[in-house]
């Protein structure tokens, strides 16, 4: 057995004592518990795809998903996990857009887990189209990111602003993987009132 | 916002292998206020749960002990007709990427559910897909009852609503319009999706409207294309591999199916497809290491197939090891009830105790074999018993099997190529020049003969002339919607035959289940309201 798939069976079984550790403290309403299991789930599941991404077979399941459904499904998890306020802001989200929903979720969610250590008050996640893209953000009240992150170049930034730049790393290689007919998905981080993470992806 | 669907009424079966993961997915479900709630933790126990159960939900681990997972559980549920289209089936996961080695549509889950989720997620989850399954229902049923027609006109329906479902609609309507038989309406449909977005399913769809278009070389072009950009999409190796051999080329065909069991070694559809090609090339060896393999994985699961075994035995026998094959024939047969009198294995069975040298234990199998009416089976199980036949030296009745093979698939040129080389390498060489053309003239003449004597007014005669042969062939489509015309135009002219009625309507819907878009159907109906004006009183 290779190191890969010792790893990857290893992974698969934290990850089920951890659904039964989130399972167990969800049912006694600890909200703190299911976010410490389901935060170093997604930790594990970024380190096999950042596994595949190296090795070039990470694959994209594309189809129509409905972007309002994928947000208010992350509200929903993660408003039962923080004292913070999710909302969501889907008004003008499509009916239904081309994307692969659970790396896009992925994705969503590790930027939501980190915004969630920048936010005052609220967390607002949005799907909306502008320029022929679905842009997904996650927004925070936050002090914003520091400037000297939003000038490096996108490859060298670090998500998490204290993390390993995972996250971002994969966030790109996701956008990259939804290219179509000549237009590129991407990431992009602002400032506006707060830490603006970007997803686009195309039509 | 979303209707609430209620799931207190709803049953929910639950299979995982670990415990401390039954227990926690029974009471995520119970904390919905879902009341049935079932509980496996193994394929063969949750298959004891449908005799006595119908589940609405099954949420099924993708892991599962005993050498089989819950994509090859879901593909088993869904060919066996076990459960139908209505039924949501959710796979858990702990990596949707690890594992969505794609199959062909219709065995794929409704969803995926990668772990760990919280209750919360799994209600809004299944609130959302029961929402769809209420938004499909109709277009469910009609597929569940091969009514293709119907289903286009149902999809239809939601396409031109425009709302969330439309995809699905597009996706369900693109198969369609293929069972229906509609390869030109495909093709233009399925380019008209793929301007929206190059979805693969799309172009596996309009691969699959080419060659049933006859375009087997554009087809060829549009599969290695899509092979290259979704490598993991199985459905597009098999159909490629399946137009390889329609062309000839059995090498690419072998290649073609054995890079996608590179990519899925885990797969027994992949073994038995490679096994298939191997059968046709003569490649024995092949067949065997392939089979051998889906044997050995599924010897102790519910998910066996009799039909596997017989045909490793069968493999077995050809390359010249026949005692290995009546070993693990008669073991098969020892252990397992239904498969004692299954036609197959027993013809496989007759020809190893032939070639083994134990010619009483052969007839007796072959008996076995001969036991049910051979024109119910499919026509290469059929050609096994006939093959059985002349092992065992029976050339009469091998000859009478492949003419009635002839004539109840007359246009099935690859079948009579078979049936004259197995005849020809039985040393039959004058039969397998003449049977097949005999075969075929003998039933143009008895068509023809029909003709004559109803022309001649001799309605009644031509009638059962065209029912006996339709009783004897009835998977020949044109027998058998003669013999309703037939029938009908009788019972038009000479009075209402209560027997006679019934024969024509069981005849006409053989016809509607096998061949809905028979051109005779439409005759058939036409005498039918013939006769129901003609004779109203007497219906009241």
């Amino acid at each position: 057995m290779q190191f890969v798939d010792l790893a990857a069976l290893t992974i698969h079984d934290v990850k089920n004592r951890l659904a039964i550790l989130a399972s167990r403290a969800e049912t006694r309403g600890d909200g703190e518990t299911v976010h410490d299991a389901l935060t170093a789930a997604a930790t594990l599941t970024q380190l096999l795809l950042f596994y595949k991404a190296e090795k070039g077979s990470l694959s994209v399941d594309i189809d129509a998903r409905v972007p309002a459904d994928l947000l208010e499904e992350l509200a929903m998890e993660i408003g039962k996990q923080t004292a913070l306020t999710v909302a969501v802001s889907v008004g003008e989200a499509p009916t239904l857009w081309f994307y692969d929903e659970a790396l896009v979720r992925m994705v969503l969610l590790n930027a939501i887990y980190n915004a969630l250590r920048h936010a005052v008050k609220t967390i607002t996640l949005s799907a909306h189209v502008r320029d022929d893209c679905l842009e997904f953000t996650v927004q925070d009240d936050g002090s914003g990111y520091p400037p000297a992150m939003l000038e490096q170049p996108m490859a060298m930034r670090s998500l998490s602003r204290e993390g390993t730049g995972l996250g971002l790393y994969l966030a790109s290689k996701v956008a990259a993987l939804h290219s179509n007919s000549g237009q590129e998905g991407s990431v992009e981080l602002r400032n506006a009132q707060g830490a603006v993470f970007c997803l686009r992806l195309p039509k | 916002m979303a209707t609430l669907t209620p799931y207190s009424n709803k049953s929910i079966l639950i299979l995982d292998d670990l415990p401390e993961m039954r227990s926690s997915l029974r009471s995520q479900v119970g904390s919905l206020g879902c009341e049935r709630v079932a509980v496996s933790s193994n394929v063969k126990d949750a298959l004891e749960q449908f005799k006595s159960n119908a589940f609405d939900v099954i949420l099924c681990d993708y892991y599962l002990a005993g050498g089989t997972d819950g994509q090859q559980f879901l593909e088993f549920l869904r060919t066996r007709n076990i459960i139908g289209r209505g039924v949501l089936f959710v796979m858990i996961t702990a990596e949707k990427n690890y594992e969505s080695i794609v199959t062909a549509a219709e065995c794929l889950p409704d969803d995926y559910l990668l772990k760990p989720f919280t209750a919360d997620v799994l209600k809004m989850r299944l609130e959302r897909l029961l929402e769809k399954k209420q938004r499909l229902a109709r277009v469910d049923q009609l597929q569940d009852k091969g009514d293709w027609v119907g289903v286009i006109a149902a999809c239809d329906v939601i396409i031109a609503a425009k709302d969330r479902y439309l995809v699905d609609a597009m996706r369900i309507k693109g198969n369609a319009l293929l069972m229906a038989g509609q390869a030109v309406e495909a093709i233009d449909f399925y380019q008209q999706v793929l301007t929206m977005r190059p979805l693969p399913w799309a172009k596996l769809g309009l691969a699959r409207a080419l060659q049933k278009k006859g375009d087997a070389t554009l087809s060829v072009a549009a599969l290695s294309e899509l092979i290259a950009e979704s490598p993991r999409l199985m459905a597009a190796y098999d159909l490629l591999g399946k137009l390889h051999l329609e062309l000839g080329n059995a090498d690419a065909a072998l290649a073609t199916l054995d890079s996608a069991r590179t990519i899925s070694p885990n797969s027994l559809a992949r073994h038995r497809a490679i096994a298939s090609v191997a059968e046709v090339q003569g490649d024995f060896q092949r067949v065997e290491q392939a089979l051998d393999q889906v044997v050995k994985k599924t010897r102790n699961s519910p998910l066996r197939e009799t039909e596997d075994i017989a045909r490793l035995g069968n493999a077995l026998t050809e390359m010249g090891e026949p005692a290995k094959a009546v070993t693990l024939l008669e073991e098969a047969r020892k252990n397992f009830k239904e498969d004692a009198n299954n036609p197959l294995m027993a013809a496989v069975e007759a020809i190893a105790h032939q070639k083994a040298g134990n010619p009483e234990k052969a007839e007796a199998a072959l008996e076995r074999a001969m036991n049910g009416d051979l024109a119910k089976l499919p026509p290469a199980v059929v050609m096994t018993v006939a093959k059985a036949c002349l092992s065992a030296g029976k050339q009469t009745a091998a000859q009478e099997i492949m003419k009635n093979l002839v004539q109840s698939n007359p246009e099935s040129t690859g079948l009579h190529a078979q049936i004259s080389t197995v005849l020809r390498d039985s040393g039959a060489g004058d039969v397998a020049e003449t049977l097949v053309a005999e075969s075929i003239r003998e039933m143009i003449q008895l068509n023809n003969e029909a003709v004559v004597r109803a022309r001649a007014g001799e309605l009644a005669l031509a009638a059962e002339m065209l029912t006996e042969a339709a009783l004897r062939l009835p998977a020949n489509m044109q027998v058998v919607s003669n013999a309703a015309a037939a029938l009908l135009f009788d019972i038009w002219k000479n009075g209402l035959d209560p027997a006679k009625l019934g024969k024509a309507q069981m005849f006409q819907q053989a016809v509607m289940a096998q061949a809905p878009r028979h051109p005779k159907l439409a005759e058939i109906d036409e005498l039918f309201s013939r006769i129901r004006s003609k004779y109203s009183p007497v219906q009241k």
